[in-house]
């Protein structure tokens, strides 16, 4: 595990250079363990949907026997794509180009003219079916890939960080569901700056954001007073690093309450979550004003808290996870997935749907002003001067650990401006890229 | 969106100078004097795009939303920002983008409601970012248009974009 605390020292041509990025391809996207969907798009056998890993385009099926599987999409004769749809639904995948066909387990079933083109005893199909992910698995709805078969399990691969993951996706009775298609964008920038953004950068909020703040998306104290008793002016947070740079930032709003209250949730959930998480996760989500954060390399999720969206004094929360594509050194494409509680109310969902949409989405004030950041990041490391110059990375190396007896696993620090959770990325990224 | 008949051509005429002012205003930051041609219920939706499976599924999901505003949520989160006292702040669009638009293949129809009229209108925005090269995105458009003493106003527009993967400088637009 790479500590968080270490030293790192990070040149920005990791931005912008093309071996870099090579290596990268090769590196970190062929070993590690990957986002590719969410388990409610392909909830029927035959539903399929197209992703990417790395740069290679993967179909994400369930099979007829509800296995998902994750398939590399391209012909094993060829190399013609078998997919070219976004999502569908097919037991079989048949190639344009000479008829091969492919049972959805990724299974070679039929040749066309085999006799006449191989001979006699035809060809080996059962060497041809087509490449599949080494291991698949899922976890709270999030399915995961690797190419990598020497890959640790899923659950060793997050190690403490399924605990997080427990306390944002697993807090629901009936799950969550991806709302929707991912939108997919476009970002002039290297997939690495929103990563490590999304990783826990809480220092960038109240500059980069500085108008969401003024337009009152950010529970003022006239708002926080509403909900519950005023503790502080301050905002307090907790950050953590969870080995194989996966790192989460948590920031609680300043209230006293005498029971956990989900703020942003239908009260009427509450009771669940209180069910379904232990004491220290209500911790992790009492008063919880934002939560986000990244498992290792391209996937991050969110879970924020919005006022004054659609309403004066309304608000709400919404669960969004994004992943990078690689495309190229200054080229990512993101792909944007709102989740919500399946049995929520609709009206509850509409305002959060809205909250999201105006914030966080793809096309949300928040994103305009940070894709800025990225794309600036992209552009001036470029220049061959910048690209030896290395990045300030030392925020809140003097944070106090948590107390042990907070129960929170990982290497947690108490401390919501930081670059721990930067410097937990980048350790990683180098452990891999060394 | 249903089919009816076509409106007389004094109609369609009006119709694409409405648009034509209206696309002027955006493009010329006349922020105030476009809220002025909006209607108080304006909503403006554009679905998320997708590439389907089928000649018979449409290029976007038929529910899920990629954009969904009102006028005061255009007027307040998108606009105020860019006012002289709050603009030095909104980093992502300082120096401000730059947005063109081309409104073309306008279509007019009655729709039975006697003060509103269903506009299909094609548009193509050119988009600059700083010193970037211009880009391009295009989109149809389906536009409820309102008579009302005050002229016509937009009262409803929902934007179909001709881009599954969306490549410009920002998503955040009024097509
Ligand atoms: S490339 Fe697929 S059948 Fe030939
Ligand atoms: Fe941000």
């Amino acid at each position: 595990m790479a500590d968080a605390d270490s030293d790192v020292t990070v040149p920005r041509r990791v931005w912008a250079d093309g071996d870099v990025h090579k290596r990268e391809l090769a590196r970190i996207f062929r070993t590690c363990w990957q986002f590719v969907a969410h388990d409610s798009e392909i909830p029927e056998p035959g539903d399929y949907v197209t992703r990417r890993i790395g740069r290679d385009s993967v179909i994400v099926t369930r099979d007829e026997t509800g296995q998902v599987r994750v398939l590399l999409n391209t012909c094993r004769h060829r190399g013609v794509p078998l997919c070219r749809a976004d999502r569908g639904n097919t037991s079989h995948f048949r190639c344009s180009y000479h008829g091969w066909t492919y049972a959805n387990t990724g299974e070679l079933r039929g040749v066309t003219f085999q006799r006449d083109v191989y001979g006699q005893g035809g060809i080996d199909k059962s060497e041809l079916g087509l490449f599949q992910a080494a291991r698949v698995d899922t976890v709270y709805g999030l399915v995961f890939a690797t190419w990598d078969p020497e890959a640790p399990s899923l659950e060793d691969y997050l190690g403490p960080m399924r605990w997080y993951l427990h306390t944002v996706f697993g807090k629901f009775d009936h799950g969550l569901e991806a709302v929707g298609p991912p939108v997919r964008t476009m970002v002039r920038a290297n997939w690495k700056p929103e990563g490590e953004n999304l990783s826990g950068d809480g220092y960038h909020t109240f500059v980069t954001h500085q108008s969401a703040v003024e337009l009152g998306l950010f529970a003022s104290q006239d708002d926080l007073a509403r909900m519950a008793a005023v503790a502080g002016p301050r905002f307090t947070g907790r950050t953590v690093h969870c080995g194989n740079g996966h790192t989460m930032r948590i920031q609680r709003m300043p209230l006293t309450v005498d029971a956990p209250a989900y703020f942003g949730y239908p009260r009427e959930m509450w009771d669940e979550f209180d069910r379904n998480l232990s004491e220290a996760q209500r911790e992790a989500q009492s008063c919880l004003s934002v939560g986000h954060g990244s498992i290792f390399p391209n996937m991050s999720f969110l879970e924020n808290f919005k006022t004054n969206v659609d309403k004066q004094g309304d608000h709400a929360r919404y669960i969004r996870v994004t992943l990078r594509y690689p495309l190229g050194p200054a080229m990512t494409e993101q792909l944007w997935f709102l989740l919500q509680p399946r049995h929520a109310d609709p009206e509850w969902r509409r305002l959060s749907r809205l909250a999201y949409l105006r914030t966080n989405g793809p096309a949300g004030m928040f994103e305009v002003d940070d894709t800025e950041n990225f794309v600036g990041i992209t552009e001036a490391a470029a220049g061959d001067v910048a690209a030896d110059l290395p990045i300030v990375l030392d925020g809140g190396r003097h944070h106090p650990p948590t107390p042990e007896e907070a129960g929170w696993p990982g290497d947690v620090a108490d401390g919501d401006r930081t670059e721990k959770t930067i410097r937990a990325f980048h350790g990683r990224w180098q452990e891999l890229m060394s | 969106m249903t089919e009816t008949t076509l409106a007389p051509p004094e109609v369609q005429a009006e119709a694409a100078l409405f648009l034509a002012v209206e696309a002027e205003l955006i493009d010329d930051r006349r922020y105030a004097e476009w809220l002025d041609v909006v209607a108080d219920d304006f909503v403006y939706t554009v679905p998320v795009p997708v590439t389907p499976d089928s000649p018979f599924a449409p290029h976007h999901d038929p529910e899920a939303l990629l954009l969904d505003e009102s006028k005061e949520s255009i007027r307040h989160l998108w606009f105020r920002r860019l006012e002289a006292d709050m603009h030095e702040f909104a980093w992502g669009e300082n120096p401000p983008p730059q947005f063109r638009h081309f409104v073309s293949n306008v279509r007019a129809r009655e729709t039975g409601e006697p003060d509103e009229l269903l506009v299909r209108s094609n548009v193509l925005l050119m988009g600059r970012r700083q010193s970037d090269q211009p880009r391009y995105i295009t989109a149809e458009r389906f536009d409820t248009l309102r008579r009302t003493p005050a002229g016509l106003l937009l009262a409803r527009r929902h934007a179909v974009l001709d881009q599954t993967v969306i490549d410009f400088p920002q998503p955040r637009v009024l097509l």
